[in-house]
């Protein structure tokens, strides 16, 4: 395997487990969110710190890369979740531009917009690959477990769910709170694939890409989230040469799915069927 | 939709920390908070009749700047002629934009969230044609609003631009406000803003309100977009300065109009202070720290109303 096939796999690994993260928030829970790079970078930075100036092993520091994104879900959700209405979107661009600014001005610690070199490469194609399936089983399995049942019914109707017990406000927090543990990781990864990262990597358009990825594959399944990242991440690599184009057909495709196909490619199905019928029995 | 946020004129705005210098960033404070609050006032408009936060409002907001700008240059028009068509111009890209993003939407379903990401949609669509159309360069408008100091009676000095930036949105601001309480659609829309539902039964044509609706806050937003472009020059990711006006209109309150403009001005002279007397590159800091302040103390924000769940 060549060393670009290669990389692309591993970016396509690192993609798709932030695509789960976000697609369990967003599909799952209906929770929209402008600043989930937010997370990458934090654990993408954590991690980073850790393995270059404590020397820790980066399987530990990248888990804990994913629980202080954990840490900062927690801190912003509780009080905008608790809220309907789009508090927690706008608290999210907020929340994504602060820590990009604070990145950017702290030098003694992130060294500041220039970026952080030298990270050690530990991001080879298995370990990416394991993360990505031991991460893939579980949130398969989430979805389908009670926990994700009572996540789509908070989705589709806040108040009949409440009426059925349902703790909704606890829900989109911890909901919130696992996909930002998936976004750190997948941060951290991209640390240790790129063995760089800047401030400027986390801004808003990736959030933004981050949640196009999701509402291109279908709001509301896991696998269209999955099919939707590889479309994107091999469109955007055939598509380099007209790089300035690319953002225009983005935002264009995702005004047109909402206007004549609001559920995506994949609507609320998953591919899967094969993969998903183990995990049903338990249902 | 990242852009340096730092003003060009951030000379002015360091000096020694004396009254004089408190005063000239007081004003310049209230001048910069009274343009994002045209931005937050039309922008909370929409949300109190959609309930979904309309993310194309920065685009609303570079096509003003982009039109005033195209006729300045193109056809030598005078700054009132070039104004009020960029007025109309982007009033009419926001009515457009209503009628091709978000109306198939609205009749087919209720789910805000989809509304929510077809304007981000449109935020991307329209920013990134003026990346191929007008190029990404930064553009500085003509010489058509004066930017000359002004003394003040001897206590302060500041620039006429920042005197009429704040005069030209006390004005507007008023003119909407005459609007919404003395006008028959004025009524409907502060009907709508109650109930959309309820307003289209008593007779109102709810699409044609939303129509008005989002002309009132494009062209507010391109009388922002001219003073920003201004004070900032002119490129196409010039609208992500609306992430500000959206902090405004959450430290105000979602869906309050007073709201939206308290919360401007109070964003404005928090900027401003920060960088006259701590640090110009703290400013951003301070402003998304507060949005997060406002989010744990007080999540309805000042004057918004309880919008928590209640069964």
């Amino acid at each position: 395997m060549s060393g670009y096939t290669e990389g692309i796999l591993i970016l396509l690994c690192i993609n798709a487990i932030a695509a789960m993260g976000v697609s369990l928030l967003t599909g799952f829970t209906g929770i929209f969110s402008l600043g989930h790079a937010a997370y990458m970078a934090l654990g993408a930075y954590t991690t980073a710190i850790l393995t270059v100036q404590h020397d820790i092993h980066w399987l530990p520091a990248i888990l804990l890369g994913g629980v202080v994104a954990v840490a900062v879900a927690y801190f912003i959700g509780v009080p905008t979740l608790k809220l309907m209405g789009d508090y927690y979107a706008i608290a999210s661009i907020g929340l994504g531009e602060a820590i990009r600014l604070i990145l950017e001005n702290w030098q003694s610690v992130t060294r500041g917009a220039r970026g952080y070199p030298g990270i050690d490469p530990y991001t080879t194609l298995p370990v990416a690959l394991a993360f990505f399936v031991v991460l893939a089983v579980f949130m398969f399995n989430l979805i389908n477990s009670r926990f994700g049942r009572a996540c789509k019914a908070c989705r589709d109707d806040h108040i009949a769910s409440s009426l059925l017990g349902f703790h909704t406000a606890r829900i989109r927090v911890l909901s919130l709170m696992i996909s930002a543990f998936y976004c750190g990781v997948a941060g951290a990864l991209l640390g240790g694939f790129l063995s760089f990262i800047q401030p400027v990597m986390f801004d808003m358009l990736k959030s933004t890409e981050l949640t196009a990825v999701v509402v291109f594959g279908g709001l509301g399944s896991m696998s269209g989230s999955l099919l939707g990242t590889a479309v994107i991440t091999l469109v955007t690599e055939l598509f380099r040469p007209i790089s300035q184009y690319r953002m225009l057909i983005y935002g264009a495709v995702l005004v047109i799915i909402m206007v004549l196909r609001p559920e995506g490619i994949m609507g609320n199905r998953e591919f899967l069927s094969w993969v998903k019928a183990p995990f049903r029995r338990r249902a | 939709m990242r852009a340096d946020l730092r003003s060009p004129s951030s000379i002015r705005e360091r000096g020694d920390p004396s009254l004089a210098t408190l005063i000239q960033q007081i004003i310049n404070g209230l001048s910069l908070g009274s343009v994002y609050a045209l931005i937050a006032v039309g922008y909370s408009l929409v949300y109190s009749i959609l309930l979904f936060s309309n993310f194309a409002h920065g685009g609303f907001l570079v096509i003003g700047g982009y039109i005033c700008y195209g006729t300045l240059r193109t056809f030598g028009t005078g700054i009132w002629m070039s104004g009020a068509l960029a007025l109309a111009g982007a009033g009419l890209a926001a009515v457009l934009t209503e009628r091709l993003a978000y109306r198939p939407i609205r009749e087919r379903t209720n789910v805000t969230l989809y509304l929510l990401i077809a304007s981000m949609g449109m935020s991307i669509v329209i920013e990134n044609i003026f990346v191929i159309v007008a190029g990404g360069r930064f553009r500085a408008l003509p010489p058509v609003i004066p930017t000359a100091p002004v003394n003040l009676m001897g206590m302060a000095t500041t620039s006429a631009f920042d005197l009429l930036s704040l005069v030209s949105a006390v004005v507007f601001l008023g003119a909407l406000q005459l609007f919404l309480s003395k006008t028959r659609w004025g009524l409907a829309i502060r009907a709508a803003a109650y109930d959309l539902r309820t307003a289209g039964l008593m007779g109102v044509n709810v699409n044609l309100l939303i129509s008005i609706v989002f002309f009132v806050a494009g062209a507010l937003a391109a009388v922002g977009g001219i003073f920003l472009s201004v004070r900032y020059t002119l490129y196409p990711q010039l609208g992500a300065i609306t992430i500000k006006a959206f902090v405004a209109a959450v430290i105000g309150g979602l869906g309050s109009l007073p709201g939206a403009v308290v919360g401007s001005l109070i964003l404005g002279l928090a900027e401003m202070l920060t960088a006259g007397f701590i640090s110009s590159q703290m400013r951003d800091l301070v402003v998304f720290s507060m949005l997060v302040v406002t989010l744990l103390v007080k999540p309805t924000g000042l004057f918004g109303k309880s919008v928590s769940e209640k069964v």
